[in-house]
């Protein structure tokens, strides 16, 4: 470019010098692109960086969360205690609540010391009592109800211990920090190594992680995201029935059939603004329209999944509209010329060729709306859930039983004080991030599979 | 090959098939086809030729509404098939079409198999009663093309797959399996080589028996050697038309001789 304004009138000097040797010019070019190629690989190194950080920091601090330390024990179940009347009758035996059966429990653990030989000096009462998780006395009680013929037996069972002692085994407890803790003593930590010794507890994988519903602040041993995990399904199933055929049809009507006017250049670009838009503001949005004047009740998947369809929506517009232009226009004008009306040159050829397109503009709307937390917050979706939501009911009907999602899931559990759910919320990330990764590797699998060459 | 061998036939007993009178084509403002009038012989080729932008393909596209497709283009004046207004506002294009047929400039089958892409058209438009008729078309449209020979071992293996000059014969075996009355080709042999131009103008010599055809083309040769009819267009005006022997030995018009004696183009 240079050379072309360096010729004057006077013709240009000869070129003189060998090939051998680099002029200045070569040499300042070539710089010039070394330098551009090292600040590529400077940039791509930074952002694996960031990844393998990201990775492992989450890995590190959540794959413990699949695991969790049981106790595995006898546990005698008295007739006296739990059915006084001996009429196995299920109303009379819901009067025995929890706090019934927690002695149960407390008495098989004394027991099970005796029988191994187990004595710690200073172990207070108290001290066995908490060894053993809130949760595992509604566990028992659950059992029981499920089967009244266990009465009078005793089974073999594993249960929950306590958080902190599940904490002893993933390095977040130790002697030392335990004499500072109010909820834990030294004497717990003896007492669970000795049971360790003797094979009754043990640290293992743990289903219940992913499907269990949430805990309350006190047992974080038994927290689990099988509530989110419904949830976030049941949302993914709303955006995908709703975006997806209201998406595509409004792409095909923009792209084939929409006059270009001024009418249609103002909605495109309000689509484009819309992508934009800042999900919280959608939040705000469905709590007005969805909740406060539709009357749909808050919490309700159904109400996340349409928020959700509206933030999609921009998505997968814009990226089967792309898909649609990229389709050669040849093949539009080979279907009109054989006398196809503009709908079968559309639908026979236009569409099919986009479909690997759209298919994966979808995908990704998806995995966006999966992991969004700002919009549901507001919607009420952060509610401590307890019951799994059904899909169908009569009283709430489609999708309308309280539920939360996975990452409001991951919001709720950083928010508490115990560490236990620290690890959680990063396990909680890992089930996301294996879900978003799952999406995307179907997605590839798609375009891969549907796209042809033309 | 490149002989100026001027087919001389006698064509003043067929009737007209298109007559197009007064035509104006605008693209916004920009006015790109400026009173053209022309009458189209059945079972004749009519060659279209004359500079880039001269308007050739514009013109052709308005004898089956291809037009419409280009939101700012405007067609105005009057052009008939076989007496009847196409432009007509009860004329649906779709029917146009079929009767109407078209081949590209660049050969675009549709990435579907062989036999999909001859069958199409008669599947849309519901020509055949069951699949024993259907493939009867297929056949004989590959046949009437010249490609049955090569193809009819593998009907099911992707139409793109094959050679440009086969892709062309494709496309054109598409467009007769509709029974059009009228065939336009729009540069029908600029993306090939000369043997498959060669096979594709022989083509159309055998297809004039039973079809009109309009072609344009920007090689003086090739309408010199299928056409028994030539229209020369220069920026946006029909210059001269007439048979293809008298346009290429003894032009009337001075900007004709000039064209195809290669002084402007």
């Amino acid at each position: 470019m240079t050379d072309a304004t360096n010729l004057g009138p006077t013709a240009s000097p000869a070129r003189k010098g060998s090939l051998l040797v680099q002029d200045a010019r070569t040499k300042k070019r070539n710089a010039a692109e070394a330098r551009f190629k090292a600040y590529g690989v400077a940039a791509i190194t930074v952002g694996v960086l960031a990844l393998v950080i990201l990775v492992t920091s989450i890995l590190g601090n959540g794959l413990s969360s699949f695991k969790q330390t049981h106790l595995t024990m006898m546990i005698e179940l008295p007739e006296a205690k739990l059915d006084k009347s001996g009429t196995r009758d299920l109303e009379v035996m819901k009067k025995v609540t929890t706090i019934g059966y927690a002695p149960l429990l407390s008495n098989a653990l004394k027991a099970e010391m005796e029988a191994n030989g187990i004595a710690i000096d200073g172990l207070s009462k108290k001290d066995i009592d908490n060894f053993i998780s809130k949760e595992a006395p509604a566990t028992l009680r659950n059992l029981v109800l499920a089967d009244t013929s266990l009465v009078g037996q005793t089974v073999e069972l594993k249960i929950l211990v306590n958080g902190r002692i599940d904490g002893y085994y993933k390095g977040r407890v130790t002697a030392e920090s335990a004499l500072l803790d109010s909820n834990v003593s030294p004497q717990q930590l003896q007492l669970a190594d000795a049971l360790r010794d003797a094979g009754l507890l043990e640290t293992a994988f743990n289903p219940g992680f992913l499907t269990m519903p949430d805990a309350s602040d006190q047992r974080p041993e038994a927290a689990g995201l099988g509530v989110a995990i419904l949830g976030s399904l049941y949302m993914m199933i709303v955006v995908l029935v709703l975006a997806l055929p209201i998406g595509v049809a409004a792409s095909i009507y923009l792209e084939e059939f929409a006059p270009k006017n001024r009418w249609t250049d103002l909605i495109e670009v309000n689509i484009s603004n819309l992508a934009a838009v800042p999900s919280i503001v959608f939040g705000i949005l469905g709590l007005a329209i969805f909740i406060n004047f539709a009357g749909l009740r808050a919490s309700a998947p159904i109400v996340g999944g349409l928020v959700l369809t509206l933030m999609t929506l921009p998505t997968i517009i814009i990226s089967t509209r792309a898909a649609l232009k990229s389709v050669p226009p040849s093949i539009r004008d080979a279907a009109l010329g054989v006398g196809a009306s503009k709908m079968q040159s559309v639908f026979h050829h236009v569409l099919p060729l986009a479909a690997p397109g759209i298919l994966t503009g979808t995908i990704i709307g998806l995995a966006q709306a999966l992991g969004e937390t700002a919009p549901l917050l507001l919607i009420g979706m952060v509610a401590f859930v307890r019951e799994y939501p059904a899909a169908y009911s009569e009283a709430n009907g489609l999708f309308g039983e309280p539920s939360t999602a996975l990452p409001v899931q991951v919001y709720n559990w950083t928010q508490r004080a115990d560490p236990a759910f620290f690890e959680r919320a990063s396990g909680a990330i890992i089930v996301l991030l294996v879900f978003l990764l799952f999406m995307n590797a179907v997605a590839i699998y798609l375009r891969r599979r549907f796209e042809r060459r033309w | 090959m490149n002989e100026m061998r001027i087919v001389e036939r006698d064509v003043s007993s067929l009737e007209n098939k298109i007559e197009a009178r007064n035509v104006q084509v605008f693209y916004g403002d920009t006015h790109a086809i400026k009173d053209v009038n022309v009458d189209i012989l059945d079972k004749t080729v009519t060659a279209f030729i004359g500079p880039s932008g001269c308007g050739k393909s514009t013109f052709l596209r308005c004898l089956n509404r291809m037009n419409d497709t280009i939101d700012i283009c405007r067609v105005q004046g009057k052009i008939t098939l076989d007496g009847e207004d196409i432009y007509d506002p009860k004329v649906d294009s779709v029917q146009l079409r079929a009767k109407v047929g078209m081949v590209f400039q660049k050969p675009n089958p549709f990435p579907k198999s062989i036999y999909d892409n001859v069958a199409y058209g008669p599947k849309i438009h519901g020509l055949t009663r069951n699949k024993a008729e259907l493939d009867e078309i297929v056949e004989s449209s590959l046949r009437k093309a010249a490609l049955w020979n090569e193809v009819k071992d593998r009907l099911q293996s992707p139409g793109t797959g094959l050679s440009g000059g086969q892709q062309q014969r494709l496309c054109i075996a598409r467009a007769i399996a509709t029974a059009p009355e009228v065939l336009l080709m729009d540069e029908p042999c600029s993306a090939l080589d000369p043997i498959a131009t060669a096979q594709v103008e022989e083509l159309i010599d055998e297809l004039r028996s039973q079809f009109s055809v309009v072609i344009v083309t920007h090689s003086m040769q090739q309408a010199a050697r299928v056409s028994q009819r030539t229209a020369f267009f220069h920026l946006g005006n029909l210059v001269e038309y007439g048979e293809t022997g008298m346009i290429f030995t003894k032009p009337k018009d001075p900007r004709t001789e000039s064209y195809i004696t290669g002084r402007i183009g």
